[in-house]
């Protein structure tokens, strides 16, 4: 089982500020992160021969831009074979990775642009928004009209996970601490003012036991990164971020099927990635755990081995995930702190773990990181994506 | 009522007798006839051995909270004049679990694990949601 161990790398990476940004349109998001992933490259944009822009959830129309080659026309890419739209919700970080690196590892592309952006906090309002994350995802027959939404789906995991395992609210609160330690180092992230365990546990409750700044909220932005060969990667850097392990699993569609909201399949997700690694959680030093939610931080973490069930709140309450911590976790801030950009949640997470093993994260650099293990998931939690990343293959 | 109206199920073609049993306040699943394993929400196929054949039976209407939440801010807009409201996962005697709504009790009280049964209201003319209320003691 080698998969694409060692074959693909990231070379570079781009990223613009998540915020809200009303004078700019989605475009923008998408031009400029991918002009910065290709300066970061040191690459000429014409080596690109494959677009792979991920779908923004604020506007059909844009998605109709996407899909109908806008980015490559904007960069003015001159052998872009091929531009296809891939989306797998808040996952399409991993899935993008593994298909572009197939198709690099096979030699069908050599270059590819992996492009996301998004515009969901000024195209949309705030009810819009949560109106938006009431359907989208969430079954029309069997959900939608019980009020299911996506503070019930993570308030659901919350309620099982804490009755199984006595965790208790300060460990999630804990998780929003911990990950806003990381934002406040972060220029390109939302929220960066310090945050207590008891400002998050007084803030509004949304659906018991989840409170307001547990839960993420929508913004602008974008990330994207170029992919190549291992072989044409050490040509244009020594710290290219090598792919060294991808596992993953879709457990359900509807949220209600999962046969395990405190689990889900980080397990057998983790496994096939660190074997296919040839690595062990203990040889991780930085970890970018998609979050939106305390509760699926929490579950990813512990299900990747990084401690026992039931213990990874207290690592948290405890500030080993923290800036100077024993495994630094969720180090852009993640969609608690940075702020959610729908499906570039994942991609900003990709593009910082990239960052951290290229040594490129300024104030919040993981001193000698050479390994670097990124989640993602996608829809109500449907699918669990791992992959591991480094600067060397072990 | 205020607000936008309720959504209302969005169904499919096979799902049709759950939801015209719903209306006559039965709770109906599917049962495959090849391999016997029970199956929700209705399917085209056996998700287990994917055979085409199979039938409805009735489910016993019992089974047990796997988890909740009692929604008190942000609601979706055609809920918000419902809050607070308990949305729940339901495991079925049977097996087979749902989403529905806990109704017909103080939300303070639900706990995981705790037993239920189903109990109808009425959506509209055309639809009835088959919800479900902690058994009496």
């Amino acid at each position: 089982m080698s998969g694409l161990k060692g074959k693909v790398a990231i070379v570079g990476i781009g990223e613009v500020p998540t915020g809200r940004f009303p004078d700019k349109p989605g475009i923008y998001h998408a031009i400029e992160s991918a002009r910065l992933a290709i300066k970061d490259a040191g690459i000429d944009k014409d080596e690109i021969d494959f677009v792979m822009p991920t779908a923004a959830m604020f506007s059909f129309s844009y998605i109709g831009e996407l899909t109908t080659a806008r980015v490559v026309e904007e960069l003015g890419l001159k052998n872009c074979k091929k531009n296809c739209l891939i989306f797998s919700g808040g996952s399409s970080s991993s899935t993008g990775l593994q298909m572009a690196g197939g198709m690099i590892a096979s030699g069908v592309a050599k270059v590819v642009l992996y492009v996301h952006s998004e515009k969901l906090a000024t195209a949309l309002t705030g009810q819009e928004g949560i109106d938006l994350f009431s359907v989208s995802g969430i079954s029309p027959e069997w959900e939608v009209p019980y009020g299911q939404h996506y503070s019930t789906v993570a308030a659901l995991a919350t309620t099982r996970y804490k009755h199984e395992t006595g965790c208790r609210d300060e460990h999630f609160a804990a998780i929003c601490v911990s990950n806003r330690k990381w934002a406040e180092l972060n220029p390109n992230a939302f929220f960066r003012k310090p945050l207590t365990l008891e400002e998050v546990l007084s803030s509004k409750m949304l659906s018991t036991p989840l409170r307001a700044k547990m839960s993420n909220m929508l913004f602008d932005g974008g990330a994207a990164f170029i992919l190549t060969s291992a072989e044409r990667a050490r040509d244009l850097t020594d710290r290219p971020a090598y792919v060294l392990g991808e596992g993953g699993i879709v457990t359900h569609h509807v949220y209600s099927q999962e046969a395990d909201v405190t689990r889900f399949g980080w397990a057998r997700a983790a496994k096939e990635a660190f074997d296919q690694a040839g690595l062990a959680p203990k040889d991780i030093d930085v970890a970018e755990i998609y979050d939106s939610y305390p509760i699926y931080q929490l579950i990813a973490f512990e299900e990747l081995g990084f401690c026992e069930r039931g213990e990874g709140g207290e690592m948290f309450l405890r500030g080993e995930t923290w800036p100077g911590g024993r495994i630094p976790c969720t180090t852009d801030g993640g969609m608690l702190s940075k702020g959610h950009i729908g499906a570039g949640g994942g991609v900003s997470l990709l593009v910082e773990a990239a960052r951290q093993l290229m040594g490129k994260a300024g104030e919040r650099q993981v001193r000698g990181a050479r390994f670097a293990v990124e989640t993602s998931t996608g829809g109500t939690y449907m699918d669990s994506q791992v992959t591991i990343l480094g600067t060397e293959i072990p | 009522m205020t607000g936008p109206k309720k959504p209302i199920p969005v169904v499919t073609p096979w799902a049709k007798p759950f939801w015209d049993a719903a209306n006559a306040r039965s709770l109906i699943i599917q049962k495959c006839k090849d391999c016997e394993k029970v199956v929700f929400y209705p399917r085209l196929a056996c998700p287990h051995c994917l055979s085409g054949d199979l039938e409805w039976v009735e489910a016993s209407g019992k089974g047990t909270v796997y988890s909740y939440t009692i929604v008190r801010s942000n609601a979706p807009s055609p809920f918000l004049s419902d809050m607070p409201y308990v949305v729940a996962i339901v495991r079925l005697e049977e097996g087979v679990q749902m989403l529905t709504n806990i109704v017909g009790c103080d939300p303070e009280e639900i706990r995981c694990d705790m037993p239920v049964e189903v109990t109808f209201e009425k959506l509209n003319e055309e639809f009835t949601l088959p919800k479900f209320t902690p058994v009496k003691k």
